[in-house]
């Protein structure tokens, strides 16, 4: 093969395996190798699993020679965030240092999915420690250093899916996985502009992930584009009797071509306010792009507090997933100072404003769906900013510094979004867009992006990443 | 005799973050404490917003319940 396999599309590596034109082996070792050589450069790496990703790549390569191909992940790398427990010794450190030597004699779900659809894992990738629920407000929050992002080495890869976020961006995996409870997805695919996809709650399950939040968290695929995306979520999708949270609903990946296809976007009234300038910027011509293929109307919510509603949710469950960990004074070994104390301060939240909260997310999951059953999807930027410098403080809307409606919406009623690239700041770090739709309407919301993507070319754009440290 | 309270001074986040400082305040720091303290007053606004909102007496937390028999 003549061609380099570096971001090239899963769909397309795909099919070069399946034609024998690249062996799965040569392609484990290219990322592999990128995966150990460039890894350190964008703090993006917690294992490299080679012994794991080897046995897999020889077998997926016997397989595909005998006839036996398992589908488009036969044979292609990825990374995994470092919540998903996996066996054989490999560490799963949740980007905690005290949790460094922490290992588990089990796969994730997740893990064995895609190791049933023949896909090779080759890392364990960096994230925020405990993904970012202790309260963190600047990028050194993770043992193995602050996720730097390919596109500018002062700037932060995004939390708490780091690594997944850098690692694709960077070429160093053709698709990774990340899990989202408010952020951790959208986040790092926006700041470093590549795809990310948050599927609807119990889509995927979450055994064998480290739970942060029971009721938010979600598993999902971080790639070079949607396409991707909706080639990772079928293999991760489906029940599991050992997550009872997942829903019984089988889900299959309508790739179809989107040419011609009208859609209808609404944009919530007020949704820019508060972006950075070129945020606002981006989203305004992406506004202007999608009236192409579609409608945009603007809608308005009603008056509800929305973010009171997701922060406090995630606040009580945090506190209380952890709550061996924050009252032993564990968290003080943590890397970021604030994750020493700010965890403390949940004791301060009554019993009957979570249940008012959760009452509240009745109201708000049926004022979604309402609004959402007009469209296709909502349209808003992925994030309120560009990714911010590794020694600045970032504002947070888990902390109720910026705005953020559709995450607190989209996480609290467990909605499916993709975030994908759509321009660059004038300090050439990247904007996103978002398309958010109803509960396990993912294929309406891949197919939005597919569309979007086929009018533009920001997710063929990568940054220049050869050069090790 | 008791301070005189400062006239900002926010009862509810004082009584909240007292409780805080009575578990926790042992292995804090002073600026620690202050963090928290503004963590409180966080905590506390949420809660207000939270409690703005009227509803229905029929509106149950979105939390399915479900009991639990073990076979047979």
């Amino acid at each position: 093969m003549s061609e380099s396999p570096v971001f090239l599309p899963v769909r397309r590596l795909a099919g070069l395996v399946r034609s024998r034109a690249v062996s799965p082996v040569a392609l484990a070792e290219t990322f592999l190798d990128r995966l150990e050589t460039l890894g350190p450069t964008y703090n993006a790496v917690v294992t490299v699993t080679r012994e794991r990703a080897m046995a897999q790549a020889r077998r997926a390569e016997q397989e595909i020679a005998a006839g036996r191909y398992r589908g488009p992940l036969h044979g292609i790398p990825y990374g995994a965030k470092d919540l998903l427990a996996t066996s054989g010794g490999i560490p799963t450190t949740w980007g905690a240092a005290p949790l460094r030597e922490q290992r588990f004699d089990f796969d994730a779900t997740v893990i064995r999915k895609l190791e049933e659809a023949g896909a090779v894992l080759c890392a364990k990738l960096a994230m925020v420690e405990l993904a970012g629920g202790m309260g963190y407000r600047q990028p050194h929050a993770s043992f193995t250093g602050p996720g730097i992002n390919p596109w500018n080495p002062g700037a932060w890869s995004g939390g708490s899916s780091s690594g997944s976020g850098s690692a694709v961006a960077a070429g160093l995996v053709p698709f990774a996985i990340g899990s989202e409870t408010w952020g951790s997805i959208l986040s790092p695919a926006g700041f470093c502009g590549i795809a990310g996809l948050r599927p609807s709650y119990g889509r995927v399950s979450r055994h064998g992930a480290m739970a942060l939040c029971w009721t938010l968290d979600k598993l999902g695929p971080l790639c070079l584009a949607a396409e991707d995306c909706g080639l990772v979520l079928e293999a991760i999708a489906g029940t599991d009797p050992a997550d009872p949270t997942t829903a019984d609903r089988p889900w299959s990946y309508e790739g179809a071509d989107v040419a011609g296809r009208r859609f209808r976007f609404g944009v919530i009234k007020g949704v820019a306010i508060g972006c950075e300038e070129a945020v606002r910027a981006n989203f305004e011509r992406s506004l202007e792009t999608l009236r192409a293929i579609g409608t945009v109307e603007e809608v308005e919510l009603p008056e509800l507090p929305w973010e009171a509603i997701t922060r406090t949710i995630l606040h009580v469950e945090a506190a209380s997933a952890f709550e061996d960990f924050i009252e032993s004074g564990k968290i003080a070994e943590l890397t970021a100072p604030e994750d020493h104390y700010t965890p403390y301060a949940r004791d301060a939240i009554l019993a009957k404003d979570y249940v008012k909260a959760l009452r509240l997310r009745g109201v708000m999951a049926r004022e979604a769906d309402r609004v959402l059953s007009r469209f296709d999807a909502l349209v808003g930027p992925g994030r309120a900013a560009v990714a911010p410098g590794l020694e600045q403080e970032f504002r947070s809307a888990i902390r109720g510094s910026v705005p953020d409606l559709m995450g607190a919406i989209g996480n609290g009623a467990g909605l499916p979004a993709v975030c994908v690239p759509n321009g660059f700041s004038d300090r050439g770090l990247p904007t996103s867009l978002q398309f958010m739709g109803r509960v396990y309407e993912e294929n309406a919301v891949l197919a939005a992006a597919r569309a979007w993507q086929s009018l533009t070319d920001w997710h063929r754009q990568h940054p220049a990443v050869d050069q090790p440290a | 005799m008791p301070a005189e309270a400062e006239p900002d001074t926010d009862i509810e986040v004082e009584r909240r973050f007292a409780l805080v400082r009575e578990r926790y305040g042992d292995r804090l720091t002073p600026a620690q404490l202050d963090e928290v303290r503004t963590g409180v007053q966080g905590i506390v606004q949420t809660a207000r917003a939270l409690r703005a909102v009227r509803l229905e007496n029929s509106d149950e937390p979105m939390q399915p319940f479900m009991p639990y028999r073990a076979d047979p």
